[in-house]
């Protein structure tokens, strides 16, 4: 016998949460920040700006994430026709996020809590990369800093203030206040009537910035000139991120492993098929002594189907000696 | 591909290339229900029954080796099986397909019949369970497939088992019997005039495993 039944009690699935630096660069903070002059010419340049961890011309250039900007009037972009001024990118953009995080067309985003809030008509996107993000940005681990011409300030969701979680829509949503890793700096985290500074959708893997507050606490000022030329809106988001030279965020997922127990007995696989365990074609074992107290080495497990077909390895990272005194439980981890 | 760190014990495990691909025909035939242990890599010729330091230190060329990643090829892998045989067994069962190697023609037929020599004190015999085989590359014939055994999981693994269309994957077919079919497709030789592929056979009762060559001689 070569094949051995697993039972039932022999598996178990077990879910963990992984949390994990986001960037490409491996590092938990992102400090330097590029633009690929390319991107930001072509067509998609007139709708987002993708922001890289390195030089984009180098092979190891990977986008972290978006920028985009988003105005209810269609204000601070450029019409796609001359003919129909009010369609402008910053609409398309407005109406992209309302559709997908209010789910109502006449609904307005909303900054803040309390007494301290505002609707929002136009505000900046962050769109953090799908494959940096994994599953969701991790809530407590955002602190980006921006700087502008009135001073600098430093960004954090609310999560840990916040008890009770909150949704827009379907879509777990929390504040983008001052302060850090969750929490608010002391005097409340934002500003008087203004709102917060945003909204964090960590499943979404965007943060919405409030150009109102913004504009109020460091005179970073979003354009709401008509028949602005696209993209002018991002890079300034671009350069007060790129100045504060620091955004820090974890990523968030849910790894689902299949745990499979592993048990040889005392008696079984104490002999092998390994050609240089016999000597000669008849199959005569190598040494003597192995025929009373034959040793094998484990090395391999294989897991299989119904159909004998081998559908997933394991590799120990040594030789397990195995015989006729010793029995042996191994744990498999497979992770899907 | 490269060597796991033993400073510690661990366990690296992947899906096969085959786990993959029953994975995403979702049609039920991705479930883990047996297992099997291999001792790939090791060679018992560096065992020394006669080692001056006792017979702690008879295995101490084997005991540290750093052994390699596993492979996704599931023909790369599992090689050696460890098997369950009775206390003072002298004789390893070995294979006999009554073929050292396969050469056939386009559209050919030809059925191995595999024996077990020197297990369980027989001289030759036909294993209850009879033997699996995989062609690593299943596109080579137009019927590849195992009789002889009645069990549900034979007859699930015998079905659709005709596939010369698609990529290189293996097919694992079970039987006392195997009957195969070379391909008639002509565009699977490209410029050449035979194109090769192995059969891997084991004994389900006995591990006992052996792996000849086949090759295919385009014919039109």
């Amino acid at each position: 016998m070569s094949f051995k039944r697993l039972d039932a009690e022999d598996f178990l699935v077990s879910s963990d949460s992984i949390t994990s630096t986001l960037w490409s660069t491996g590092a938990p903070t992102l400090t330097e920040f590029f633009t690929s002059s390319t991107q930001e010419a072509g067509s998609s340049g007139d709708f987002y700006l993708a922001v890289y961890q390195t030089a984009s011309a180098l092979t190891n250039a990977a986008t972290q994430f978006d920028i985009a900007y988003a105005d209810e009037g269609g204000s601070g972009s450029t019409a796609y026709n001359a003919l129909v001024p009010q369609n402008t990118t910053s609409k398309t953009i407005y109406g992209q996020y309302r559709s997908l995080i209010l789910e109502d067309e006449n609904a307005n985003f909303i900054f803040g809590t309390g007494t301290n809030v505002i609707s929002g008509s136009n505000f900046w996107v962050i769109s953090v990369e799908r494959a940096r993000y994994k599953e969701a940005l991790f809530p407590g681990s955002l602190n980006l800093t921006l700087s502008g011409s009135a001073g600098e300030i430093k960004l954090t969701d609310n999560s840990v203030d916040t008890s009770v979680n909150t949704f827009l829509g379907t879509s777990k949503v929390y504040q983008l206040i001052s302060g850090s890793n969750g929490s608010a700096v002391s005097g409340g985290g934002d500003v008087a009537g203004s709102g917060s500074y945003g909204l964090v959708f960590p499943e979404l893997g965007t943060i919405l910035l409030n150009p109102y507050a913004i504009s109020q606490s460091i005179g970073v000022t979003a354009n709401r000139a008509v028949g602005l030329a696209n993209g002018t809106n991002n890079t300034t988001l671009f350069n007060s991120i790129d100045l504060g030279a620091s955004f820090r965020i974890n990523s968030q997922e849910t790894i689902t492993s299949d745990y499979v127990f592993v048990r040889a007995r005392n008696s079984e696989f104490n002999y092998t098929e390994n050609p240089t365990f016999i000597s000669g074609s008849t199959g005569e074992i190598i040494y003597t002594d192995f025929i009373n107290n034959p040793q094998t080495f484990i090395t391999t497990v294989g897991m299989y189907n119904d159909s004998n077909e081998l559908l997933a390895v394991a590799k120990l990272s040594k030789p397990l000696i195995k015989d006729f005194t010793k029995e042996t439980l191994l744990r498999i981890k497979l992770d899907f | 591909m490269g060597y796991l760190n033993n400073q510690s014990v661990t366990i690296d495990a992947i899906l096969t290339k085959k786990g993959r691909e029953t994975l995403a025909k979702n049609d039920g035939s991705f479930r883990i229900t047996q297992f099997s242990l291999a001792d790939d890599e090791i060679d018992y010729t560096l065992y020394n029954p006669t080692h001056p330091s006792g017979s702690s230190f008879y295995g101490e060329a084997i005991d540290n080796m750093p052994l390699l990643e596993a492979f996704p090829n599931e023909s790369q892998i599992m090689k050696y099986q460890l098997t369950t045989l009775p206390r003072g067994t002298a004789k390893l069962p070995v294979l006999d397909l009554g073929f050292s190697a396969i050469t056939l023609k386009q559209g050919a037929s030809l059925a191995i019949t595999p024996q077990t020599l020197s297990y369980l004190g027989n001289a030759s015999t036909f294993e209850t369970s009879g033997y699996s085989a995989t062609v690593s590359d299943v596109r080579l014939f137009n019927t590849y497939t195992g009789v002889g055994i009645n069990t549900e999981a034979a007859t699930s693994a015998n079905l659709n088992s005709t596939v010369t269309v698609g990529t290189n994957v293996s097919k694992t077919v079970t039987g006392t019997q195997i009957n195969l079919r070379a391909t008639t497709v002509n565009t699977l030789f490209g410029t050449n005039e035979q194109i090769a592929t192995t059969i891997t056979v084991v004994g389900l009762d006995s591990g006992a495993r052996l792996t000849i060559p086949v090759t295919i001689t385009k014919t039109t």
